[in-house]
């Protein structure tokens, strides 16, 4: 199943997958702490103080210290929580998320391909973060206490509901590709990037991601000053730590698949595709960001009626214009199926 | 070989995650080894040449379907509904129809494996692209009739779920909530 | 280990089917007889898509050649779509006994007023 490599033996294949995905890794864990310094440090902008300052010049030692200090915490279990799926819930978010990275295109060629270039690349995106969910069910029901059962409720209910618009968005994408291959994909933008095309479906999908990633507006599985922390509210050091990096690999993961599907992948002049790739990351990131620093959170209500009565049916929308336009305008996009 | 390694793993796992399903007393334990058994069944698929819908299967099953399984015996945990429950002993009538159905299936697994085993005729495609043609022109009607059978299936669901509200989620203290 | 034929997953979808039948006969729980039925439909699926990764001729004729052993796919995502659609409904129902009778044992829900 995997396109480039073909001719190369097994272990040669396996050989590079294994090196690609270590650095992959090793650079993903070690530029997470310092996003979460990045964000602390735009929202500190945005709203006119300093933001953390202490460690190192200009803060930028304030991850090892957050780091040290959560390997170094004494590691509480309750003692009324259900054990085996209290340890194995933060690890379930922490693998979807990494796994999801093996199939983002990085550049043109194999060095700089996917990890692992399937041909159903969409629909292991779309099982991954399916699966996610089953991360936060299960602290919320392992833990055994009231904030974390109703913050793990209302977060399966809310990551099912935005899951829906998220691949109905992405559907239209793919439609206009005419692949579920994420490098096939970047490469049928060649002419024009699908945000140009899919103007409502990259919308679409990027409230629906900031929803599956539980961020504000939409953090209610978490929210702070009625439910405590929600699902992690008995979660403590590196367990905790877990929730933490699968947040925000899964923030950074969804900004890849925004920027590999609408804004042309590797796709750009002068500088090479990995860095084009992290460009569009960072610029996708940064707007996470604004937008958890500007708008309030939403009532529980509203958000439900977001995601049913307004995203899903404006998706259905969308896929009925995309079908028409690839019907209409061959020209416009050589690779969809006619 | 790649398919035999696949396939007995896959059948390993399928059938040992299905008895603990068939064992277990608890509901949410029974729901998680579901999950994993369709996981199995996956595996199986793929060691089919299917990875389409291997995929289909655990966005559509585990990722949806088996959610909402885990949700609703969340919800009727929080309200003091015990996830244990009693083994019903089967009645010597009851066993009547199952036994005889195990028996007819164990005579069919002696006589098949016995035969000789014929080797794939087809490289089953797994090409989605070949499968959504093949969905929308010979098998035009069925994509039809299971669009109205979701309808029906949404409408039925907002209807019966509409009556009568879920009494307060809180009344019962949360000890009660049983794993 | 010979090659692996047809039989073999039809008898590993035949026990996965009887584990359904034995979880729906044993099970007093409603929602842990939703379970077994979803058990025995997927192991329908199995049956399916193995019929057509073995099938020797289309089942009907058809004007696409390369796509005529993959009936049995399409049927198995038919039957994926119907378990959805009877999960959907089943639940919604078992809610609803929830509140009418304050539990899920379907031997304790006899009354028929409703």
């Amino acid at each position: 199943m995997t396109g480039a490599l073909s001719n190369e033996p097994l272990w040669y294949q396996l050989l590079i997958a294994v090196i690609k995905a270590s650095v992959l890794m090793g650079a993903l864990l070690g530029v997470t702490g310092w996003l979460v310094l990045a964000e602390r440090k735009i929202i500190a902008w945005l709203q006119g103080r300093p933001g953390p300052n202490r460690a190192g010049p200009m803060g930028l030692f304030q991850p090892v210290a957050d780091v040290l200090k959560l390997l170094t915490k004494e590691e509480s279990i309750p003692p009324f929580v259900n054990k085996i799926l209290f340890i194995a819930a933060p690890a379930i978010i922490t693998i979807t998320a990494m796994v999801s990275y093996a199939i983002i295109p990085w550049g043109p060629n194999p060095v700089w391909g996917a990890i692992s270039n399937l041909n159903l690349g969409v629909l292991l995106f779309l099982a991954l973060s399916s699966l996610g969910v089953y991360s936060i069910v299960l602290a919320g029901w392992s833990s055994n206490s009231k904030y974390a059962v109703l913050g793990g409720l209302r977060a399966t209910a809310q990551m099912i509901s935005y899951e829906l618009s998220l691949s109905m968005a992405l559907l239209a994408a793919v439609m206009m590709a005419g692949t579920l291959n994420f490098q096939l994909i970047v490469e049928a933008q060649r002419p024009f990037w699908f945000i140009l095309l899919q103007p409502l479906g990259f919308f679409i999908f990027f409230v629906s991601a900031i929803a599956e990633s539980r961020r504000t507006p939409f953090d209610l599985p978490e929210a702070e000053n009625e439910l405590v922390a929600g699902f992690h509210t008995e979660y403590s050091a590196m367990k905790f730590a877990l929730f933490f990096l699968g947040e925000y690999m899964g923030v950074i993961l969804l900004s890849g698949i925004m920027a590999t599907v609408y804004l042309g992948g590797y796709q750009g002049p002068i500088l090479p595709g990995p860095v084009w790739m992290i460009l569009k990351i960072a610029v996708l990131f940064f707007v996470f960001v604004w937008i958890r620093a500007t708008y309030p959170r939403f009532r529980y209500d509203h958000l439900m009626q977001i995601g049913w009565k307004w995203l899903i049916p404006l998706a259905v929308l969308n896929l009925i214009i995309t079908a028409v336009l690839c019907l209409t305008f061959p020209n416009l996009v050589p690779n969809a199926i006619h | 070989m790649a398919q035999n390694i696949l396939f007995y793993l896959a059948a390993v796992m399928a059938v040992a995650t299905t008895s603990m399903v068939v064992i277990t007393r608890n509901a949410v334990y029974a729901v998680l080894y579901l999950i994993m058994s369709l996981f199995a069944v996956a595996l199986v698929f793929l060691s089919l040449n299917a990875p389409f819908l291997a995929l289909v299967e655990i966005i559509v099953y585990a990722g949806a379907i088996m959610v909402l399984f885990l949700f609703v015996v969340m919800m009727l945990n929080l309200q003091g509904q015990r996830g244990d429950e009693a083994t019903k002993r089967p009645t010597r009538r009851q066993m009547i129809v199952p036994g005889a159905l195990a028996l007819l299936l164990l005579i069919l697994i002696v006589v098949s494996l016995s035969a000789g085993t014929p080797a794939a005729t087809n490289a089953a495609l797994s090409d989605p692209k070949l499968l959504g043609e093949l969905l929308f022109t010979k098998h035009y009607l069925g994509v039809k009739l299971s669009g109205i059978i979701l309808l029906i299936g949404t409408i039925g669901g907002l209807h019966i779920g509409r009556g009568g509200s879920i009494p307060s989620t809180m009344e019962k203290p949360i000890d009660d909530v049983t794993h | 280990m010979g090659p692996i034929g047809l039989q073999h997953y039809l008898v590993l979808g035949a026990i996965l089917f009887v584990l359904g039948v034995i979880g729906i006969v044993s099970r007093k729980n409603a929602v842990g007889i939703l379970i077994s039925i979803e058990l025995m439909l997927n192991a329908a699926n199995i049956n399916l898509i193995a019929f057509s990764r073995y099938s020797n001729k289309p089942i009907f004729p058809t004007t696409m050649p390369e796509a005529a052993y993959m009936d049995g796919q399409v049927f198995a995502i038919f039957v994926i779509i119907l378990a959805a659609c009877e999960a959907a409904v089943a639940l919604a129902i078992i809610l609803n006994l929830f509140n009418m009778f304050g539990t899920i044992e379907v031997d304790d829900a006899d009354t028929m007023r409703g």
